[in-house]
């Protein structure tokens, strides 16, 4: 630092120098190369900001979280609650695109890809419902069920993380309004006015999950079997239906 | 061809919507609207050569809004849906199976989503362990003065007593228990389309149609915020309404039988611009009797050209059914004004209206002076 404001110094010392003896020549060189020290000067000051982390890295951190496959829309609020919120709707929707060409063209070369959900009847993408890759299969499916089941896991894992939260000292405030508003359609899980309560919630969608759970599995489970002996690898992740043959 | 195919030309039929088949149900005697209806023309392309077009189409804002607000209420799930579905029909907590119609395929063609519809809703009223509860983007299928309308409801649920319900969601908010009377009954005739619709899909389908409730499933924003409320509307009368309606427009010939035989609202369409002229076109729709209220502005596209024809031989339907009502036997403004101004003689019939309004003038006169 102190030598970058010498050498600033000294610049501008032989800059008058020069234009006193009318070497313009060299009075520009010398200009150009203060303005280069000037600048390493205002960088060292107030370095530019870290590059933000890719949109899959924040999508993969949120649906981690979640721990089923979840909308664009559910998505983009755990990122706003519990991490940085840099994701919108609209960098999402090009995502599994660009997911499924990467795999196309190169297969299995990222850790995990953002894959799409599968419906039970056709095995055809869910439209605007995210994955992991490295997911068993039968989670990836969607049966008649599972929207309520994924509703109610994804409730109680966002609780759980809330209540790790708080015993490190943290009370996320984003947080605590998420939990609220995904538990209000649980019957039981929320009071009255206020934020939610963890412990409660817990109790209340495990209650309701355990009428649920079993019946969604087993469904998941055989669909399951039947996407993996009847699809290739990438319809398994992407899934089958006329957009993925066109594409292919 | 037939009668009402040589009325719209060549030009390819529109087709109804709930909200258009609800429309003609608010105003059963003008037989304008019914037969330009029925022939499938283009209204809005009609009233547009004749130089009144409509003045405000649907609102980009409130088409987003609704847009938002259905989103909401279907979000995972539909879960919003089921906890009021279980407030207001006590929907058993086993009772939560989700099933979209437009799962087959993206770009299913309408023909294949109606096929899925209905194999859906078969499979949940044959058998109760069949877990499709709520039924999103479903594809109805009616017919309406012989051409086929395709309907898509918001949802249907189904619910475990064995009755199926047509869920509609609306924007208007219900505040302190209250909505609008007037949005709540629009929205009350348009969900009694589904319902006849689905009626008349579970006779095909040799299913008892008593099963489809005549309670729809309301679902308003509650007290000014995004969060979902739901009440039940019976839909009995509408749905009376519009089976006679419908009936009615089935014997659409008897209209027909009054207007001249060579009568042709065909617009000569050359590409997108419209070759007949203003006056000749104006002349045809005339001379079919319409039946002009002010209500039908909100619903009519033809509602402006009625209007002015209304306005230009004084009729007093241009000032509403209530004075229309109030002044029974008169026909004209200027017959009113000069009854009251006493320019001309009463008859017999008109003794009484005269005294009421020569009262008025008094006491308008007593006011101003």
């Amino acid at each position: 630092m102190d030598g970058l404001e010498e050498r600033m110094l000294t610049l501008r010392r032989e800059i008058r120098v020069a234009s006193a003896a009318g070497d313009h020549a060299r009075v520009r060189s010398l200009r150009a190369e203060l303005r280069q020290v000037e600048r390493t000067w205002e960088e060292a000051i107030n370095p530019p900001p870290a590059p933000p982390a890719p949109v899959r890295e924040h999508v993969h951190q949120a649906l981690t979280l979640l721990g089923v496959p979840a909308a664009a829309k559910t998505i983009v609020a755990v990122d706003e609650s519990f991490f940085s919120g840099t994701i919108t709707n609209a960098k999402l929707t090009s995502l599994r695109r660009d997911e499924e060409r990467s795999f196309r063209s190169s297969p299995n070369s990222r850790p995990y890809y953002l894959c799409a959900a599968l419906s039970a009847e056709r095995l055809s993408p869910v439209r605007g419902v995210l994955a992991v890759s490295t997911w068993p299969l039968h989670r990836r499916i969607i049966g008649p069920l599972s929207p309520r089941t994924d509703l109610l896991t994804s409730t109680i894992r966002i609780a759980e993380h809330l209540q790790r939260l708080t015993r490190a000292g943290e009370s996320p405030l984003g947080g605590f309004r998420l939990l609220t508003a995904m538990a209000q359609n649980i019957p039981g899980a929320v009071a009255d006015f206020g934020p939610a309560d963890p412990d409660r919630v817990i109790t209340a969608a495990r209650a309701e999950l355990a009428v649920h759970e079993e019946k969604d599995q087993q469904h998941r489970k055989a669909v399951a079997e039947r996407a993996a002996s009847q699809l290739a690898e990438v319809n398994q992740l992407f899934g089958a239906g006329l957009r993925t043959a066109s594409t292919a | 061809m037939s009668r009402l195919d040589a009325l719209r030309g060549p030009s390819p039929p529109v087709d109804h919507n709930a909200r258009s088949i609800a429309a003609l149900a608010a105003n059963p005697a003008c037989h304008r609207r019914a037969v330009l209806d029925a022939a499938g023309i283009d209204k809005g392309k009609v009233v547009q050569h004749l130089g009144h077009p409509m003045q405000f189409g649907q609102s980009p804002f409130a088409l987003i809004r609704s847009r938002q607000f259905k989103a909401i209420v279907k979000e995972s799930g539909g879960a919003h849906l089921l906890r009021l579905l279980r407030e207001l029909l006590g929907l058993a907590v086993e009772e939560a199976g989700y099933r979209d119609v437009e799962d087959v395929d993206e770009h299913a063609g309408r023909a294949l989503l109606r096929k899925h519809t209905e194999q859906l809703l078969r499979s949940a009223a044959e058998n109760r362990g069949d877990a499709a509860t709520i039924v999103d983007h479903p594809l109805l299928k009616l017919n309406v003065a012989g051409y086929d309308v395709y309907l898509e409801p918001d949802v249907i649920a189904f619910q475990a007593q064995g009755k199926f319900h047509v869920v509609v969601i609306k924007t208007f908010a219900i505040i302190d228990d209250q909505a609008e009377t007037a949005k709540v009954s629009a929205a009350a005739r348009e969900a009694a389309v589904y319902v006849h619709a689905l009626r008349v899909l579970f006779e095909q389908l040799r299913l008892d149609p008593q099963r489809v409730s005549h309670d729809i499933v309301l679902v308003c924003p509650e007290n000014f915020r995004n969060f979902p409320t739901a009440r039940l509307v019976d839909v009995r009368h509408q749905l009376e309404v519009l089976r006679r309606q419908l009936e009615r427009l089935a014997r659409i010939d008897t209209i027909l039988d009054t207007l001249p035989p060579d009568l042709s609202l065909d617009l000569m369409m050359d590409g997108d611009t419209p070759t007949r002229s203003a006056a000749e076109l104006g002349a045809a729709v005339s001379g079919i009797p319409a039946r002009y209220a002010p209500e039908c502005l909100s619903v009519c596209e033809l509602a402006y050209f009625c209007r002015a024809e209304a306005k230009a031989c004084g009729s007093l339907e241009a000032l509403g059914r209530a004075v229309r009502d109030d002044l029974g036997g008169i026909e004209s403004v200027s017959t009113v004004v000069n009854l009251a101004t006493g320019a001309a003689v009463p008859s017999d019939d008109q003794v009484a209206v005269t005294e009421r309004l020569r009262y008025a003038r008094r006491i308008h006169g007593e006011v101003v002076a």
